[in-house]
């Protein structure tokens, strides 16, 4: 009788151990579809930032935006070659 | 004993109630269930970027967004759909389509910037949604419109490029889209124990063009000058390597906004560079004179004797100006472009030697240039051709090329005789790996000898025709002018031509080719006095460009 009762105890401590390894795991697993969905976000983020970065380094990059600075910056002025008559006395140099 | 019991019932009743539950999602509404909480997404490949041959972008993307909205979830559709059009501005009637009850998920709207995605998520609605997408974004703006083409969508509502290289290219730069499929509870967050799926995207490969945009931009402001200054309708200029057939620059004006493309019609789509038909007139000389040469039927210092118009059945062909100088040479009849002199050519190459030359060059077969839309050109059948069309021919009447076949074989003469494909992708980039695409030889047309020959004719009709232009001192720069008139209803209308140049530098060994097309020029018809000058200043600041020492 006293090993039966033992073993009821051991049973009943058992399923206790279980409910609450049960709802520890399930608390883990909700924390970590929590980091996964914050993982998920925070990288489509970067990666729009990046897109984003990029794209205005490409902008201020670009030829065009030269252009249109210098245009703004009165920076009109073109090379202007000087194109020799006497070839051989430059080369000479 | 009771507490145990107790225990064990409770267990009982809990996991009983969990399994009726299920049994009643699984069984009763399993269609509710799959899309309350498997969720699958197509997760968007990036389209392959274009690049110039130095790196710098020309066509790269931005993210924009789509509304879509989930209508059997939304509860007041009044609000939803007055809210939504307080924003969108789409309208009554379309909005009323997209809220389809039978539908579970319809899209609203694309394009979306992140400025009008957070003032549509601070409506608080339920049951709307917003997918990423690509859109394409040109740092250049339209500097290259034609060459690259736009991106638009076919009928599934599919990113699809159109014309150009993005439609061309359009398999590799698609890529290919990914797909997530997850289990996600009400809150939207990943169910572990559930399905949990991923494909990764392949995004598309990158270009690298065989443009260079330096060169691309002042071409093009110097057409956008010349147009103006010249009061022509369209112009176009093709700057190539003639070694190897990279296009360093193609431009045609009028063009359109690649960002802005559906605000343009059909018409400015087309590249008139490959797909316009011309008659090349007098920039056809040199390939008719080079074959005649290379057969050995004439030699440079050859006399003709040019003492008046001629006679071809029936048909009276004259010089441009009406005046004749008697005995010529053959490189005199390039400098003075006399069209008797090359009917004299025509002659002594024969007919079936013409024809055969016109296949040589690549006439009326398309060039195989990557880009969407190329035009074969027209080369009738050799028995339809009667005499009168073996003389025009041989001063660029009575044949209809598209430019960039006249690139390709004026490109022939002076590269030792190699007719090459033309091209416009110099790299393709997937990931790690490159691959490297080569010029093409198509086939040897004339010899190097005969090349060298037309080089020195060539330069000789620059430096002693009839026209002087602004030729940088020290340097030797060769080519030819053409005015060809249009044919209008089976007659050439004398006030419209389609005035050009073809020239190249430096004469021994060629750097850059370059083709000057303007069609309809109203301050004057003659290629002499519209397309040679623009040519000239383009050369002009190619030779500092490439920092070209004077020969």
């Amino acid at each position: 009788m006293k090993q039966l009762l033992v073993l009821k105890h051991l049973v009943f401590i058992a399923l206790v151990i279980l409910l609450f390894c049960n709802i520890f795991v399930f608390l883990q697993s909700i924390k970590l579809g929590d980091q996964i969905n914050k993982y998920e976000k925070e990288i489509n983020r970067l990666h729009q930032e990046n897109l984003v970065l990029e794209n205005n380094v490409y902008e201020v990059d670009s030829l065009q935006y030269a252009s249109s600075m210098a245009a703004s910056l009165n920076f009109t002025q073109k090379a202007e070659p000087t194109f020799l008559d006497e070839l051989k006395y430059a080369r000479n140099q | 004993m009771i507490k145990p019991k107790l225990l064990f019932i409770l267990f009982l009743l809990f996991y009983t109630i969990i399994v009726v539950k299920l049994f009643y999602l699984q069984v009763f509404q399993t269609s509710s269930t799959e899309v309350t909480y498997l969720k699958t997404n197509k997760i968007p490949p990036e389209r392959g970027k274009i690049y110039d041959r130095n790196g710098e972008p020309l066509a790269v993307n931005n993210t924009t967004y789509l509304l879509y909205i989930e209508p059997k979830l939304i509860k007041n559709k009044d609000e939803a759909k007055y809210k939504l059009d307080s924003l969108l501005h789409i309208g009554d009637a379309t909005l009323e389509a997209k809220f389809d009850e039978t539908k579970d998920w319809m899209p609203v709207q694309g394009k979306l910037d992140k400025e009008q995605k957070q003032k549509i998520l601070s409506l608080g609605l339920k049951g709307i949604g917003f997918e990423d997408e690509y859109q394409r974004y040109y740092p250049e703006g339209s500097l290259s419109a034609h060459l690259l083409g736009f991106v638009g969508k076919d009928t599934g509502g599919e990113d699809v490029g159109y014309f150009g290289i993005e439609g061309f290219y359009d398999k590799e730069l698609v890529g290919l889209p990914g797909v997530m499929k997850t289990d996600r509870d009400i809150f939207g967050k990943p169910i572990l124990i559930g399905t949990q799926q991923k494909l990764d995207p392949i995004n598309g490969r990158d270009l690298y063009l065989t443009i260079d945009s330096s060169i691309q931009e002042f071409v093009k402001k110097k057409l956008i000058a010349a147009l103006e200054t010249y009061k022509a309708k369209e112009g176009c200029v093709i700057v190539t390597n003639p070694n190897t057939l990279e296009i360093l620059a193609l431009t045609c004006l009028p063009d359109f906004a690649a960002e802005h493309y559906y605000e343009f019609t059909e018409d400015f789509f087309r590249n008139p560079a490959i797909s316009n038909l011309y008659e090349p007139g007098s920039t056809f000389k040199p390939l008719i004179m080079s074959a005649a040469l290379e057969e050995k039927k004439i030699k440079p210092d050859d006399f003709y004797n040019e003492s008046g118009p001629i006679g071809v059945t029936g048909y009276t062909i004259r010089t441009w100006n009406n005046k004749y100088e008697g005995k010529i040479s053959m490189t005199h009849i390039l400098e003075k472009s006399s069209n008797v002199g090359m009917v004299y050519v025509g002659q002594r190459l024969g007919n079936d030697k013409i024809f055969s030359y016109l296949e040589k060059y690549g006439f009326g077969k398309d060039t195989g240039i990557d880009l969407q839309g190329e035009a074969t050109g027209y080369l009738k059948p050799k028995n339809s051709w009667y005499p009168i069309d073996f003389a025009t021919v041989t001063f660029g009447q009575g044949i209809a090329v598209t430019p960039i076949q006249m690139v390709q074989a004026f490109s022939s003469l002076i590269n030792g005789g190699k007719l090459l494909e033309p091209y416009i992708v110099k790299k393709v980039v997937f990931q790690q790996e490159e691959k490297i695409i080569e010029p093409t030889v198509k086939r040897t047309v004339i010899s190097k000898k005969t090349s060298d020959i037309i080089k020195k004719m060539l330069l000789s009709t620059v430096e002693k025709g009839e026209v002087k232009w602004l030729i940088p001192k020290g340097y030797k720069i060769a080519g030819k002018t053409g005015t060809a008139q249009i044919p209008i209803e089976g007659h050439y209308d004398p006030s419209k031509t389609v005035a050009s140049f073809i020239g190249f530098a430096p004469v021994t060994n060629p750097k850059f080719l370059a083709l000057v097309v303007l069609r309809e020029p109203k301050t004057s018809p003659w290629g002499s006095e519209t397309a040679a000058p623009l040519f000239f200043e383009i050369a002009k600041e190619l030779l500092v460009y490439y920092n070209i020492a004077p020969e």
